[in-house]
């Protein structure tokens, strides 16, 4: 069985609550805290001059070699916990430190864009057939 | 609906070398290649926006992995959804221990390889880096470029190509999202411009044309015609105007009249004709009338006077005369509108009943 499709979201995406529990995302963000013990990781980056937060279940993707500061991206599940807020369960987390987090964020955005061109021109092409 | 959809939207296999999306890897997400409607004519065909598709390359983490003794099987995840790439194991995967012809190879390195270059090190080393291209991990990016298929309902790849990349910035990942809207705007949801323009409208129309031309003639031979009006041929071509079909692009008020279409029909086709020199107008009036080139009794004579009497000359006696001297000579003498094609057609006709014989290529004499 193929699990379903990592989506990117961006990490303040998660924290706001606009994604549901047991979503399927790929998010990214600088290791600031892990807990070995408790399988615990926390991811943290800057938005609209704020940070984000998300707690990462690295279970899954143990042992890995946790490098404080440096840039990970992570692959899994969400899960809503009582007390911690939104977490990911990871299938996948991978250092990528030296990103280019500006212009990743940017691919994204690119890529969103063009998906939501493209369901427009359908829905204009379905409209446009209705009509006639 | 989908199946529909592609039933009445396919396009004809005939057309699909035409697309150069046909002959490429295209770089599709992994939803639209789960999504791409089958042919029907030709399994294996798929269908991006009217594109036919069989091969493409896609560049994803792997989030799923199973080991066979030929193949692996990797789950794809390029953030759009995950399909199943088989990848066949190339024989140095298959076997840890290298062939025996290593040995033979250890013993020519080791006696003329100066400067410590070792073959049998390279090799070792060259298939370790293969393996580590090719074995991969959960969480690792893999580019995949092979055919697509559909077994048992589920679609896969089946890789020719598959790698690791190592991506350790992510610079491949968003170069590669970069890329791929600008591919699809500039190539894969344009529509390919083929069918109005190149062949379907065309085509059609010189098939007409093509039809109206030996209908005529067709007609023209059986009743042995020598000389016509055009109103008289012109109902020859009325089962091709009752039987062509509307072109989509003129509606009905802006579309010309059966009538209309009939007269440029025949116009066209007369034109053919006489290009071709079936027929041709001794005179160019009002009154348009056609001779039918290899019946008309006088030009033949015409041709074979000039013939006669410029063979007798000593300048054409032994070689003959040239068929462009021929055609100024009929032109001066009988009519201007005579083509060259015209008087070919002429000249193997006087040949075939031997009024004439060609001593050399394009020269004729008289009997």
């Amino acid at each position: 069985m193929l699990p379903s499709a990592a989506v990117f979201r961006f990490p303040w995406e998660l924290t706001s609550g606009g994604v549901q529990d047991g979503q399927s995302v790929r998010t990214f963000g600088r290791l600031v805290d892990y807990q070995p013990e408790e399988s615990m990781a926390t991811l943290s980056s800057q938005h609209a001059s704020k940070e984000h937060r998300v707690v990462v279940h690295t279970m899954f993707v143990e042992p890995f070699n946790p490098i404080l500061g440096a840039q990970y991206i992570v692959l899994g599940e969400t899960e809503n916990s009582e007390g911690v807020g939104v977490t990911v369960r990871a299938r996948v987390l991978n250092c990528v430190d030296g990103v280019n987090i500006a212009l990743l964020q940017k691919a994204i955005e690119e890529q969103r864009n063009f998906f939501r061109e493209r369901e427009h021109k359908k829905a204009d092409a379905a409209q446009s057939v209705d009509a006639t | 609906k989908n199946i529909s959809l592609g039933l009445a939207e396919e396009p004809p296999s005939i057309l699909w070398g035409l697309d150069p999306l046909f002959s490429a890897f295209v770089r599709l997400y992994v939803r639209d290649i789960l999504q791409m409607a089958e042919s029907t004519q030709v399994p294996g065909i798929y269908f991006y926006n009217l594109h036919p598709v069989y091969k493409v390359d896609v560049l994803g983490t792997v989030v799923y992995k199973r080991e066979r003794d030929d193949f692996f099987c990797y789950g794809v995840d390029d953030g759009t959804a995950v399909i199943n790439c088989l990848c066949w194991k190339s024989d140095e995967l298959k076997t840890e221990d290298p062939p025996g012809m290593e040995r033979s190879t250890l013993a020519d390195s080791s006696r003329g390889a100066p400067g410590g270059f070792n073959l049998l090190k390279e090799l070792k080393e060259l298939r370790r880096t293969q393996q580590e291209h090719h074995r991969l991990e959960i969480g690792e990016l893999v580019r995949v470029r092979g055919k697509v298929k559909t077994s048992r309902h589920q679609r896969e790849i089946t890789a020719s190509i598959y790698y690791k990349v190592n991506d350790p910035v992510m610079s491949e990942q968003i170069s590669w999202m970069m890329e791929l809207p600008q591919l699809y705007r500039e190539f894969y949801d344009k529509r390919l411009q083929l069918e109005p323009d190149a062949v379907g409208y065309r085509h059609a129309n010189i098939n007409s044309l093509h039809r109206a031309k030996n209908m005529i003639k067709d007609f023209l031979e059986k009743k042995s015609v020598s000389r016509f009006r055009p109103h008289d041929v012109q109902d020859v071509l009325l089962p091709l105007i009752s039987a062509q079909p509307h072109s989509p692009s003129a509606g009905p008020s802006a579309g010309p009249s059966a009538g209309q279409q009939l007269r440029q029909l025949l116009k066209e086709a007369l034109q053919v004709l006489q290009d071709d020199g079936f027929v041709y107008r001794r005179v160019k009036s009002q009154d348009e009338v056609f001779l039918v080139t290899t019946r008309d009794k006088d030009l033949l004579m015409a041709v074979q006077d000039v013939i006669r009497e410029d063979s007798k000359r000593e300048k054409y006696a032994e070689k003959g005369c040239h068929v462009l001297h021929i055609l100024s000579a009929v032109r001066q003498r009988f009519s201007l509108n005579v083509s060259r094609a015209a008087l070919e057609l002429v000249l193997s006709s006087l040949e075939c009943s031997s009024d004439i014989i060609s001593p050399s290529d394009q020269h004729y004499i008289a009997v």
